[in-house]
């Protein structure tokens, strides 16, 4: 599924959008782009928060996984 | 795109539905975008444009949100049980209304309540000089009744009742 397909069904979606958003893989990094240009007060973002939730960058994982690494503290 | 940075009276919050006797309600999404959305809900004197929404005059703007809900634990040898938040249902407004017959909002809410599958978007609108937040939720009407005791002006009385998962926050 491409993220503009996601973004469209999450967009017109009369439902629980962490719910769908779950089931909708896409690009993380693309997300991550998207969300740089998008209007903040606008569906698509609204849209992109709920599957940035669910596909989180590799840097985001990264930084999250040294942040609980008892190594580090 | 800023939020009231005050505390708000609760006379500050008024309430809001979409107009038209087969409304279509906002998707979820939109239901936390202020522009070109829930603003054309509110009216401009909640500083929305008020394109597709009319006023409901209530007497006052009940409780809304969520409901409690939790699951409680006992371990036998602990001091303390547990509770656990669980899933919760959004909270139901039981609304009290000056009974005008003519009315158009209560109009549209008593046809909504004898269908019971309409769904509409309504909006709480909390308002601080030139900002909005305003909650926005669709839901469908029940309970329509009317209270003319002679003692005092008629009322009516109905409830609504939001749709799971369907509401937003937004802010001018």
């Amino acid at each position: 599924m491409t993220l503009d397909e996601a973004v469209a069904m999450l967009t017109s979606a009369q439902a629980d959008l962490d719910l769908i958003a779950r089931g909708l893989p896409v690009d993380a990094a693309e997300v991550a782009d998207m969300m740089t240009i998008a209007d903040e007060d606008s569906a698509e973002m609204v849209a992109l928060k709920c599957l940035a939730k669910y596909n989180p960058t590799p840097q985001a994982t990264i930084n999250n996984a040294n942040d609980t690494d008892p190594e580090q503290q | 795109m800023a939020a009231p940075n005050t505390i708000l009276p609760g006379f500050s919050a008024s309430l809001w539905m979409q107009t038209s006797s087969t409304p279509t309600a906002l998707s979820t999404a939109n239901l936390s975008v202020w522009t070109a959305q829930v603003a054309t809900i509110v009216g401009t004197v909640a500083n929305g444009t008020g394109a597709a929404g009319i006023a409901l005059n209530v007497e006052a703007v009940p409780a809304y949100g969520q409901d409690d809900a939790v699951a409680s634990f006992g371990v036998a040898g602990s001091r303390q049980s547990d509770k656990i938040p669980t899933q919760a249902a959004p909270t139901s407004l039981t609304i009290t209304a000056p009974w005008n017959p003519s009315d158009a909002a209560l109009l549209l809410i008593r046809g909504d309540a004898y269908s019971g599958t309409v769904e509409r978007t309504y909006a709480i609108a909390s308002v601080s000089g030139s900002t909005t937040i305003a909650y926005a939720f669709n839901a469908r009407a029940s309970e329509f009744k009317i209270d003319a005791q002679p003692g005092a002006e008629a009322k009516c009385v109905f409830t609504l009742h939001p749709r799971g998962n369907q509401y937003g926050w937004s802010n001018t």
